[in-house]
Parts: structure tokens; sequence; C-alpha cells
């Protein structure tokens, strides 16, 4: 709150009629400068305040002259401690007009937070829980498009983004990103191990579609060197090549994102059979539109639509990762029986838990 | 479009409650008028000739259905029926009660509006390009930036007690629809170096007594940074600003007397000390921003309609209104909607609480609900289908709005005048009525094409006619109204400044001057010339000619 | 001669200084006051700010304003001499 103060404050006084640079050299020779309005309408005081401020003055700062009550904000916000008011003054307005407002928009000298930074925060510490569970309702029996329309609803206030392996089934989902709203980020995670042939499907997916904010996220350099600098991790350790490679990148890449949109289907694995469009994950909300899709409703999908494939398909590849780590499956096979194939693992991370990959 | 989350309704409640807490005060003498004043002029309230006058505000002219039934409401309810589009994009009302206000303004807190700075020494209403999300030539929708400013500028603790208004236009083609040159600062997107969105900025132009056209002050300030450097500009001018003359006090001043050179240098200075992280637009911000403004669900259509053409052949009436209210979209199968509020001897801009329900009604069935306010004081449906305008203008028909008329010579701007405002000098609405009688054969004005003709009550340039092809300034002479005429005036990317041409006119001589003005320039002018263009090959001269040729005849 | 006129307070309404200062919102119920009355008039309604707000004084002749501002104050008196607020019209 901006303090009140009766009789004349010592300290050097001038009137906000001064030019800064005087202002300032006086600033620099006092703890206690009062600032004097000759007009209450004369808003240069607001301006001296703040740009003392910015430039480090941090002595007190007091407002003096005809200023009103209803200024008491206006003063407090652009760098002023106090107010000096003349004796009678109805002080209890002044403390009433300075907290009239719970908010302001922008930034200014006062630290408390601003409605920008303030929505930011709740929007990170809603209870995402609630939001998925209302979200799976309100969708149940919707189309994908209309579950991923319902999640970018702006009202929703959600910072989303997609993530994508330009894979062998991406294109259904990527192309419904793209006829909802092509400017949704679409996180492509480079391993830097993947087939050329996902590579140039990216290129040319993502010109086919329109999409308009692709971006690569490599496993970072210095954490590479370190635990895999001859590129063979995967062969003595695919859970840690994964997590070098694809959980700690995505992480970081996330990080303004909370809520990510994915292609995940429950016809995939065991561990997808619960899926729902909605879920949370690390606080994170996971928006899955195509749960529950089986493999031929992607086909049917990408026939419909006329989209591009992925050249390894007509290979025998029907899930594709990296390279090192895929093979191409059997008519008999489950989609992903091509993934890790020998190993004991099904999924590389990105979709589980913290817990769960710790464990 | 934007809607209002808990910050912004509880901003805009306090907003209404902090108000009545000064309206009280007033009451009870704890505020002196002098002191009020500028507090209700910053809420938008005006004491004028006849009772208060009350500005909403329309942040860059777009609002939907809910909201313009609502200001039919309270036209119907706290005024006299009927409201005043301005060319602020704001609509005013000309006689709400002090008493009445705090209710009005609840109401409108109801549907996400207010009047907060559409009036006062502060950052006002951010007005746009009227087809913005709809041209076909635009780079990038301009109103996220507007409603970032706006909401950046709302309650701004430094910039409400500036030396005089300030007015910010953004647009996101290169034609000008907006006039950003006629502002304190103009903002034109461009593309930055990186390829993303910056801004070309445009300072020190406005209207008024002393009239300038705005300067480029920088070419490509990256769309962070946007922010940052309005408030450089804004504390440059705050702090050097003259405050010893009101019309001497707005940043055109400043800027033309110490140079555009000196003061982008001041400006720099701030802005070098300024703690720009603080001010750098949250990238997440403008996204969810960004998002209320995604494009209104278009069907894929054809090019053309079969219903549009037929009504096209059937009705003369409706292929003039298509010729001149129906503008390209740049979603096939759909167009933008002119909606005239300039009916022959009509007051510019003046709608009746009935006709805002129908358009309101029209906005809901056929328009994604959208509306906007346009700065020439008409309204507009941006994202109508082609199957559906012939509906449209049945409709528009009944409710006397279908003049065909958008840009044509009675499209005039006319600010209110002495009919009700305490500054002007002399009376728009009359002379504006004489002039759309005079010129009303709809042939004679489809002959004529294009011309902006504006008038304004006094030397403060509400009507801009000083960038009207034909500027009509009121002026008074020993308490006489004479009409003072510019001619070669332009609002758009070519702004510049009319040319007066003479001495003053009694207020029966303006039509016909103007009448005798449109006559010389279809004697005169070459292939496919529109008006400004002929005015701009000839100079004024001819055009003095005409104006005055029969009074020097009478006068031989 | 002169009268004393200003806006109410509470609706913004021309009012004119009366009989007994009472505020009027006719012309024709003004006081017609000669200049040393009128500048007393004018200083008593200043002093009752709750009721006139910026009073000044306007010179009338046989009851009609007849200064410079005459035509300004004739319209205060009559409304708007056009649209949709012209008295009798609308409202």
């Amino acid at each position: 709150m901006l303090q009140t103060l009766e009789g004349v404050q010592n300290g050097p006084r001038l009137s906000v009629t001064t030019p800064l640079e005087e202002v300032e050299a006086a600033a620099a020779a006092t703890d206690v400068l009062v600032l004097e309005f000759d007009a209450f309408r004369d808003g240069r005081g607001f301006s001296l305040a703040a740009v003392l401020r910015e430039r480090g003055y941090a002595g007190r700062l007091i407002a003096a002259g005809k200023v009103l009550p209803d200024q008491a904000r206006y003063l407090r916000r652009s760098g002023f401690d106090a107010v000096e008011l003349a004796p009678g003054a109805d002080t209890a307005a002044w403390a009433r007009m300075d907290q009239a407002f719970s908010g302001s928009y922008q930034p200014a000298v006062d630290p408390a937070p601003t409605i920008w930074q303030r929505r930011r925060a709740a929007s990170n510490d809603r209870d995402l829980q609630a939001l998925a569970d209302r979200l799976n309702r309100e969708t149940e029996g919707k189309a994908a498009s209309d579950i991923l329309k319902a999640a970018l609803d702006p009202a929703l206030g959600l910072r989303i983004g997609t993530i994508s392996s330009f894979g062998a089934e991406s294109a259904a989902l990527l192309h419904i990103v793209a006829e909802t709203d092509p400017n949704v980020p679409v996180v492509f995670l480079e391993t830097g191990q993947h087939f050329l042939q996902t590579l140039s499907y990216r290129t040319q997916l993502t010109k086919a579609l329109g999409l308009t904010d692709v971006r690569l996220v490599t496993p970072d350099a210095n954490e590479k060197a370190t635990l895999d600098a001859r590129d063979d991790l995967w062969k003595t350790d695919a859970d840690a090549c994964c997590d070098l490679r694809k959980v700690r990148p995505l992480a970081r890449a996330t990080v303004g994102f909370n809520a990510l949109i994915t292609g995940r289907k429950r016809y995939q694995a065991a561990t997808r059979a619960a899926l729902k469009p909605f879920e949370v994950l690390d606080g994170v909300l996971r928006i899955n539109p195509l749960a529950d899709w089986d493999a031929d409703a992607v086909e049917a999908w990408l026939e419909a639509h006329d989209l591009p494939r992925h050249p390894l398909v007509e290979q025998g590849y029907r899930s594709i990762g990296c390279w090192p780590c895929t093979r191409a499956v059997e008519d008999d096979e489950e989609a992903r029986a091509g993934r890790w194939s020998g190993m004991d693992k099904v999924e590389c991370g990105i979709h589980l838990g913290k817990r769960q990959v710790a464990a | 479009m934007y809607r209002y989350d808990e910050f912004d309704h509880a901003l805009v409640r306090e907003r209404v409650a902090e108000f009545s807490d000064q309206v009280a005060r007033r009451a009870s003498g704890a505020l002196t008028e002098d002191e009020f004043k500028p507090l209700r002029l910053m809420n938008g309230v005006y004491l004028q000739l006849h009772a208060y006058m009350l500005r909403v505000a329309i942040p860059y002219g777009t609002f939907n259905s809910r909201q313009m039934r609502r200001l039919a409401h309270i036209a119907r309810t706290y005024d006299k029926g009927y409201g005043h589009f301005t060319t602020r994009t704001n609509i005013q009302y000309n006689w709400p009660a002090l008493t009445d206000l705090p209710a009005i303004l609840s109401d409108l807190a109801d549907v996400e509006m207010h009047a907060i700075q559409t009036s006062g020494n502060c950052i006002r209403n951010t007005t746009t390009d009227v087809f913005a999300g709809a041209a076909e030539d635009e780079i990038e929708d301009p109103r996220p930036w507007c409603e970032i400013i706006r909401q950046w500028s709302t309650i701004h603790p430094e910039f409400s007690f500036l030396p005089r208004k300030f007015k910010i236009a953004v647009i996101g083609a290169e034609k000008d629809r907006a006039a950003i040159r006629t502002h304190d600062v103009g903002l034109q997107i461009v593309r930055g170096e990186d390829g993303g969105t910056a801004f070309r900025v445009f300072v020190g132009g406005g209207q008024g007594r002393l009239p300038h056209i705005g300067q480029e002050i920088a070419s490509a300030v990256p769309a962070a940074d946007l922010l940052a450097y309005l408030t450089a500009i804004l504390r440059a001018w705050n702090l050097l600003g003259r405050r010893d003359n009101i019309h001497k006090a707005r940043i055109k001043i400043l800027v033309a007397s110490v140079g555009l050179e000196a003061f982008r240098e001041e400006v720099d200075k701030h802005y070098a000390t300024l703690r720009l992280e603080d001010l750098r637009i949250p990238e997440d911000e403008a996204e969810r921003i960004k998002a209320y403004f995604a494009p209104p669900p278009f069907e894929d259509l054809p090019k053309a309609s079969a219903p549009f053409e037929r009504a096209l052949l059937a009705d003369p009436d409706f292929a003039r209104f298509a010729r001149n209210n129906v503008r390209r979209h740049r979603q096939p199968g759909y167009a933008s909607v002119v909606v005239s509020l300039k009916p022959v001897g009509g007051v510019p801009g003046d709608i009746t609480a009935d006709q805002m329900d129908a358009v309101a009604d029209l906005a809901e069935r056929y328009g994604f609900d959208e509306l906007r306010a346009a700065y020439e004081q008409n309204l507009v449906l941006p994202h109508v289908k082609l199957d559906d305008v012939p509906t449209v203008w049945r409709a528009l028909l009944e409710a006397g709005l279908a003049t065909a008329n958008a840009d044509l010579a009675t499209d005039v701007i006319a600010c209110p005048g002495l009919d009700y405002c305490s500054l002007a000098n002399a009376r728009s609405i009359p002379v504006a009525q004489a002039l759309s009688k005079r010129l009303a054969d709809m042939d004679y004005q489809e002959r004529l094409g294009p011309v902006r003709i504006n008038m304004s009550g006094c030397i403060n340039a509400c009507g801009h006619h000083h960038v009207g092809h034909i500027g009509v300034l009121g002026v008074d002479r020993k308490g006489e109204e004479y009409y003072q005429i510019t001619v070669g005036g332009s609002p758009d990317e070519q702004a510049a400044l009319g040319d007066i041409v003479g001495k003053s006119l009694p207020a029966d001589e303006v039509a016909p001057a103007i009448q005798r003005t449109l006559d010389r320039y279809l004697q005169i002018r070459a292939e496919g010339e529109r008006f400004i263009d002929t005015v701009r090959r000839v100079g004024p001269d001819p055009f003095r000619d005409a104006i005055y040729e029969t009074l020097d005849a009478a006068n031989a | 001669m002169k009268i004393v006129t200003a806006n109410r307070l509470s609706d913004g309404r021309v009012i004119y200084a009366g009989v007994d200062n009472q505020p009027v919102e006719r012309l024709d119920q003004a006081s017609t006051l000669d200049d040393a009355a009128a500048e007393i008039v004018l200083a008593e309604v200043a002093a009752r700010p709750d009721v006139f707000v910026n009073p000044y004084l306007v010179e009338v002749q046989d009851r009609a304003p007849s200064g410079r501002d005459r035509l300004k104050e004739r319209i205060r008196a009559a409304g708007p001499t056009v649209g949709h607020s012209v008295a009798g019209g609308v409202g």
C-alpha cells in the first residue's frame, strides 16, 4: 500500500516539472526524494518515478502537492513509497482507491504479479485432472476433430503442443491437427537415429498438411558426449538411449506446454488398453484424440484423405522408431512387435509417468 | 473474438465500483468539478450541451450480437432509443443521467464491455482495419495485437495523466484502411528479418488544430518488443511534451518541433534503460490471445454463388448494393457486407435501438456472430456467405439500413457538431444532411465513384476533415456558422492533408459548392481516374474555381 | 441583460437560475438580471456545485440569447436542431 504521511516531509523537494537529468542528479545524492505535483493532471511525476526506479534509485520516493486519492495506485505502481497529505485529508479514500483493483495487466515498478503472470500461474496450477474428467465426459462418443477442438478452445487457456514421430500412422493425427489449426506446434524428437525415410517423410508431410510450426528437438550435446559419444548406447542399454534421445529432450521441449496432443491408440499395446482421450501425466494434460481408433480406422482415414504414406510402410514396417530398434513385422504380429524386438521393452518412456520410468 | 476471463471480468467490475465511488464523492462535495472532470472523462463521460454523453468502447471495432443487443437495451432504457457510432469505432449515447451511469456500466460489464479510456488524456481505444481477418491482402490479423495493446494500456500507472490524448491504430496489410498515419502512433504489421511478426511504426500523426502526417520512426520492431517500444515513445513524450497549451500538447507537436531524428534518439535512450524482460510480451500470452481470433469455421464453397448471381440479375437495387457495399473476402464463397449508417438525409453514424437489434440478428444468423464498427461510421458484417447476401440485403432493406452508398459521396463522416457538442463552433449534421439530399441520386453517385467527404464542426477535427478528399470545417464568424472547404486530403497509405481552397462559405452554400466540385471532376477526369487521382494530377485550382464561380459571379 | 445558466449535476440537463436562484429548465423561466445582479447570482449558484455545474452568464435580449454564442445558447435552450433528438421527435 502507498503510505500516507501527514506534514511536510524532509528531503530534497523537486517539482515534477524539473527536467529528468536534474531529478536524476538529485536522486543520486539522497536517500529520500520528494516529488511535488503542481497539478494532479501533470503526469510527468509518474514517468520520473518509473525512470528513477528502473535506473536503480533505491531510496524513498514521496509524492506531494496536488494529487488525488484516485491516483494512489498510479503513484504506488510507478515507484512512489508514500504520499504527503495536507492535514485533514481523507486517508480512507486514499486507502480505498489504492486497493480499487485486484490486478493489473501491465508490468510496472511494483513487484505484484501482473494479470499476465497470474494467468500463466493459474493455468499451471489448475486442477488438470478435473479438467480431463470433464472433457472426457463432454467429448464422449465425439469424433477426433471434436475432441481436438474442445482442447483448443481458447477459453481453457491451455498451452498446447503436439508430439509426433512422423511414423507409420502419424499422418492421421497431424492431418486432423492441421485441419483444426495448422499453427499448433508439432514437436519431433530428432534422435539422430531415425531412418532417412522418416526425415524425408517429415518434410513431405509438413508441406502437404501446411503445418507451420514443426520443431525439431535434439539430444543435449553435452549429455550425448558423456553418455553416448559413439552412438551405440542402444546396443548395451536401450532404456538409457531412449532416455538420452527422447525422454529428456521432450521434457525440455515441452516445458512451455501444459497440454500435449499424442496419436496414441488403445489397440497399439497392452500398456495403452485403458487410454482415454484426456489424461494427466506429470502435470501435463495429454490429449489423445485417436484413443479409440484401431488400425483399420487409421487406414481408412489415410485412404479417404489421400494422405502421403511413410515410405517404410510398404516394406512391412507398421510402427516406426529409431532404426537400430525397429524392424518390420509379419502380418500376424502386433504393430508394435517390431519395436525393441527381442527386448523386454514396449515403450520408450515418453508416454510413461516419471515414476514408472524410474521403476 | 476475444472473450473475458476471470481477470478481465474482475477488472471491469472494479472499474464500475471505482467510478461509482467517484460519482458519490462528486455528489458529496469531496471532489470538485475540476477534479471530477478528468476522472469521468477517463471513463468516457462528457458533459455536453444538453446532457451527459457516454462513450462506450468497442475495442478495435469488433463485437458480437449479444453486445449489440445490450447496446440497444441501453439506448431504450437509459437514453432516447438511439446511439451514435464514432470515428474511433466507439458508440456514444447523448442523454444518460449521471445517476444512471453506474447501472449502465454494470449492464455493459455483463456483456464484456466498458467505457474505460474512451476519453481523457490517456491511451484511447485502439482502432484497426474494419476488414481485419477477412481482407485478401492481409499478412496477419492485427486484432490480437490490438487486444494486447488494449490490455497493456488499460489503467496504465505511468500513462493515464498524459499531456493529451494518445491514439494508436494497427493494420495488417499494405493498404491502409485505418488511417494509421493520422494517429499518434500508427502500426503496420510487416515481416521482420527473421520472418517473424514485426511492426513498422509511424509517430506524430494527428488531426486537430495543427494536423500532421505520421513519420516512420522504426521500420521493423519485433513483435515481442512492441510494448517496450511503445513505452519508450510514451515516456519520451510524457516527460517532454508541452502542457502549457492544449493545442500544442499532442505528440505530433513534440515530434515536429524537435524533429524526427532527435525524437528517435530520445526514444532510444529510454528504450535502452527499460526493463525489457518485463515488457516483453509473454509468448504464451500472445498465443493465447491469438487463439481467440482464429478464423470462424468457414465452409469449403465455390467462388461463385448461384443465389447471389440470380439476385444480381433479378433485382437492380440488389445489384447496386452488391457493387457498392459488398466486399471481396479471402475465403471463397464469402463476402464482407458494409451496413451504411448514412441514409439520405439521415444523421451520419446514428442508429436506432431497433436497427441495432436487426443487425445483431443478421450477425448471429448469417455472420458467425461477428460485427465490426468502421471508423467511417458504418457497420460491417465481416463474414457472410455469398449465398446469404441477398437475404441479408432484404433484411437490411426492411430495417432501413440498405443504403448502397459505402465509400460514395453521401457516405459522409460527420461529427455531432454544435447540435450536441460543447466544443463545436458550428453544426455539422444539417450540412451533411443537406449534402446527402442534394447528391442522393444513386446513378450520379456511382458515376462519381469513391469520394470521401468529411465534416467537422470545429478545429478538433473529430470528423476527419483534414483527410477527406473533400473536407468541410465549421467555423464561427462573429456568431454565424461558416464552413471552410479543403480539397485533396487522404487518409490512406498515401496520406495527405487537404488544401484550404479559399474563404469560408455560409451553411446553405456548402452542398451546392461541393456538387460543383464533383461536377468539375466529372468534366476533367481522365479515363479510370478516381476523384482523388484527379485532384492529385491537377491540383486544387480547378476545384477552387468551381467552388467560387457562382459566388464570384454574384459578387461581380 | 443577462441570465445565469449551467448544467444540472444529476442528469446534465440545461438549467437556468430562476426565482430565488432555483434551477429551472426553461429559458423563459430564468431570471433576467442586470450586470451587477447577474454577478451576484452567478457567485451564489457557483456555491452550489451539487446542482449547478460550470455556471456562466449568457447575454439575452427579449429573453433570447444575443451574444457571440447566441446560436449555441439557442440550441442549448431548444435542443438539437436535427436528428433523433429534435424536440417532438423520438423520445
